[in-house]
């Protein structure tokens, strides 16, 4: 669809954590760093789990189960990292805030605190839509389209731009409401996340398989 | 008529049937490639290509250099075109127009009276060939390509998708790439591109073999010479689709099978004649092959040697004896129901064939010509795509076959008082004509076949009989790899036959034998060349007009000694780089912008609503 088009599906996947990245997070470096340690993790995650189940795929099965058990797995063990990545940023919190005393800075305020969360979700939510979407995006530059048989209305690019939005935002606003929940201890916060995470993965497999 | 005007232009599409239900899978893509993959569906079809002669070109071309991008819409569809299109059209829908303009049934796509430029008469205006469109000879601006049948039914269903989404966004559309280097260049004859380099002659390797094999040390050869020939290669529209089934492999095939019948027959070397089986290719574009090796006989050179060229009859009273001849071996058939007659004497003369080459050189060449009709072609497809295995009949080439076989004996042996037994015992092998058939006219089983892959190594599966160009330096021994497939299974095919057997026992060679009266046979299967005593050689064949001097072909200029070179189209084909069809879905230019200003408004009102959110928190953290 030419470079146009292109460059339009690459902005609607990733331009909002474009726009956040330059309103919120450039503006400390901390952040920045965040950001990045956070896509490293979700990577490093990611890779884990292909490692784990390159035994059992490609899942030539017609029946549903197997691919609930990979969703299922795969959401449990990116949860299981998030309170990893709770835990250590909590120590990460008491050594820069034994430094703020130290130094006679003032301590974190909850807004420092929200904009790490939301750090973290964004490296999250960026490094999902930079491997499931744009990577596709490749054959997007050239003359042609695509469509699937099974939603024939937009073309192929255009919906995987816009699911990858869809989980770029999700896994944004997850980081920050789970690190709210575990800081309070509020467990319907807690659970909420990983709830949403596994009905959108469930929602999205059953879709395109 | 709309369909063949130039405004709007007009890319159109034959295929050879209509009826095949396709039924579609969705693949389960892995891989960026995959997806690739999927979104471009490469659709495999014969292009009709550009070729070029002294004073224009012919065929089909992309209009510039770059690939022809248009929307599919079938024939029967396609009305009131306003933008570029590709049209389907079908063999029927074609006829139909051919038959509604030039009152045609049946396809040829060349003249009336092909080569006429060629005959020894004057009456050029005869219709050999009634059925002649001639469309194949005028150049076309415009990619042609024949689908095969799965992709026939393939673009069907694209083109009829294409007229229910009428959507206005999307399109399927076909990209054509058949960039020809002459259009490139701007050369647009044959003797402007063959200076530029951007075209290439046509031509190819002959051959030629003599029963019983020619003792090279005698240094005066004396036995008259009685010579067969035929021709092994067509022409059609469509480059790689000719088959030529009729004309003339049916010919080739009667010449294979009587060399086989009479290879079974003893005592040639007490004979009076000597026979030279000749089977000539180019004859199609200008008779490339007879006039090359008449030429070569002329000059005496090597490949030929052996051959003199007064020792081919030149006697007036040969034409009886051939008459007597045939009529005695028909006899000698009588059992198989066959008929030999003398053509109609409305005709102006011998029909378009290599002997019009012969006669043209030297008029008092004594020649006769076997055809299947009389006063005009009874070929519907001559040099059609459609002249296939169903256009020729096995039982009337071994009839054929038998025929020439026992005329040849009666004639070599020049005796008239023969034993009945002596000639009943030449046979043709049925056998052998139906198995040639399937290997030279159809794919299945095609060159790979048993008696094909016994003598050569084959490039391709499928058999075609276009000439091709002539690659490299024209040598009368050539670089196997430039001589094309059926040249090379003729050779050996004819040196097996041909070959005398060895004494002592043969030697396995790979290349060349050290014995001079000696062939490499099955040279191109590993471990299996043997030498044999034969004399068959490979002549080039390609124009008299043409020298191949320090790496570029010259066009000489016409030589009063040489009629028929004036004449001479000096055909040649446009260089290439590569050819392809290929079909994908487009969007419009509009839906492309559309999705670009989305996602710019979408980054632009995400960043919006993080600094509307920064100053509302910060707002109520003062509050706090």
């Amino acid at each position: 669809m030419t470079v146009a088009a292109g460059i339009g599906y690459a902005l609607i996947a990733l331009g909002p954590s474009l726009s956040l990245f330059v309103a919120v997070i450039s503006k400390k470096p901390f952040l920045i760093l965040t950001v990045l340690s956070s896509t490293l993790l979700w990577l490093i995650s990611l890779i884990v789990l292909s490692g784990i189940w390159r035994a059992f795929l490609p899942l030539k099965s017609t029946t549903w189960w197997p691919f609930a058990l990979l969703i299922i797995s795969s959401v449990g063990f990116q949860e299981g990292l998030r309170v990893l990545f709770w835990k250590v940023y909590k120590r990460l919190e008491d050594t820069l805030d034994a430094f703020a005393d130290r130094v006679g800075k003032p301590r974190l305020f909850l807004t420092d605190k929200m904009q790490i969360a939301l750090a973290g979700g964004l490296g999250h939510g960026v490094a999902h839509a930079v491997f499931f979407c744009l990577s596709l995006l490749t054959p997007a530059f050239g003359p042609a389209t695509f469509y699937v048989d099974r939603c024939p209305q937009m073309p192929f690019f255009l919906i995987s731009a816009i699911i990858a939005l869809a989980f770029v935002t999700i896994h944004t606003f997850s980081m920050v409401i789970a690190f709210n929940g575990y800081a309070e201890g509020n467990t319907t916060d807690q659970y909420f996340v990983p709830v949403v995470h596994l009905v959108a993965g469930m929602v999205v497999k059953s879709a395109s398989a | 008529m709309k369909a063949m005007a130039v405004r709007p232009l007009l890319l159109f599409f034959f295929f050879a049937q209509v009826r095949l239900s396709f039924s579609g899978e969705l693949s389960s893509m892995e891989s960026i490639p995959d997806l690739q993959e999927s979104m471009y569906m490469v659709v495999d079809g014969y292009p009709c290509v550009r070729l070029l002669n002294l004073s224009g070109k012919i065929g089909c071309s992309n209009p510039g250099r770059e690939k022809v991008v248009a929307s599919i819409r079938r024939f029967r569809n396609a009305n009131d075109l306003t933008q570029l299109t590709a049209v389907l059209v079908s063999l029927d829908e074609l006829q139909d127009l051919l038959h509604r303009h030039f009152g045609l049934i049946g396809f040829s796509p060349t003249q009336k009276f092909p080569q006429a430029e060629f005959a020894p008469y004057p009456s050029i205006n005869y219709e050999w060939n009634s059925m002649g469109s001639g469309i194949m000879l005028k150049a076309y601006d415009f990619p042609v390509f024949l689908l095969s049948e799965s992709s026939t039914s393939m673009l069907q269903e694209v083109a009829d998708k294409n007229e229910k989404v009428m959507n206005g966004y999307t399109t399927s559309v076909a990209e054509f790439d058949l960039v020809m280097q002459t259009t490139k260049a701007g050369t647009h004859d044959s003797e402007s591109c063959l200076k530029e380099q951007t075209c290439l002659p046509l031509g190819g390797y002959s051959v030629w073999s003599s029963l019983p094999p020619i003792n090279m040390s005698l240094s005066y050869q004396s036995k008259p010479i009685i010579l067969l020939v035929a021709s092994m290669d067509s022409a059609s529209f469509f480059r790689d689709k000719s088959l030529g089934a009729d004309s003339p492999i049916s010919g080739l095939l009667s010449l294979l099978a009587a060399v086989d019948a009479l290879s079974r027959v003893d005592g040639w070397n007490d004979l009076n004649k000597q026979l030279v089986f000749l089977v000539l290719t180019g004859e199609a574009w200008g008779y490339l092959g007879s006039r090359r090796f008449l030429h070569e006989l002329d000059m005496q050179s090597d490949g030929v040697s052996g051959l003199n060229s007064s020792l081919i009859e030149m006697v007036s009273s040969a034409v009886n004896d051939a008459l007597d001849a045939l009529k005695r071996a028909q006899d000698s058939l009588k059992s198989e129901n066959i008929e030999v007659l003398s053509s109609n004497s409305s005709n102006p003369g011998i029909p378009p064939s290599s002997l019009m080459a012969f006669l043209k050189k030297n008029s008092l060449t004594s020649g006769i010509v076997l055809e299947d009709f009389d006063t005009a072609f009874t070929n519907k497809f001559y040099h059609s795509h459609l002249d296939d295995m169903a256009n020729i009949n096995s039982s009337a080439v071994v009839a054929a076959a038998s025929l020439i076989a026992r005329s040849l004996y009666i004639l070599a042996s020049d005796n008239n008082d023969m034993h009945s037994s002596v000639l009943g015992a030449i046979n043709v092998n049925t056998s052998l004509v139906e198995e040639l058939m399937g290997c030279l006219l159809s794919c299945k089983p095609g060159l790979s076949c048993e008696m094909v892959k016994n003598y050569i190594a084959p490039a391709n599966v499928c058999p075609s009989h276009y000439v091709g160009v002539v690659i490299g330096e024209p040598s009368f021994k050539p670089y196997l790899g430039y001589v094309d497939d059926v040249s090379r299974f003729v050779w050996n095919f004819l040196a097996d036959r041909t070959s005398t057997p060895k004494e002592n026992a043969s030697s396995s060679c790979s290349k060349d034998c050290t014995n001079e009266d000696e062939v490499c046979i099955r040279a191109e299967i590993n471990g299996k060349g043997v030498c044999v005593i034969s004399t068959t050689r490979y002549v080039p064949a390609y124009s008299t007009r043409l020298m191949f001097e320090s790496g570029i072909w010259n066009v000489l200029p016409p030589n009063s000694s040489d009629s028929m070179g004036s004449v001479d189209p000096v055909w040649t084909e446009s260089n290439w780089n590569t050819i392809g069809l290929r079909v994908y879905t487009i969007q419009n230019g509009a839906y492309d912008h559309f999705i670009l200003i989305g996602g710019i408004t979408v980054t632009i009102l995400a960043y919006f609503m993080i600094a509307l959110a920064r100053s509302l928190i910060t707002k109520a953290l003062k509050r706090d």
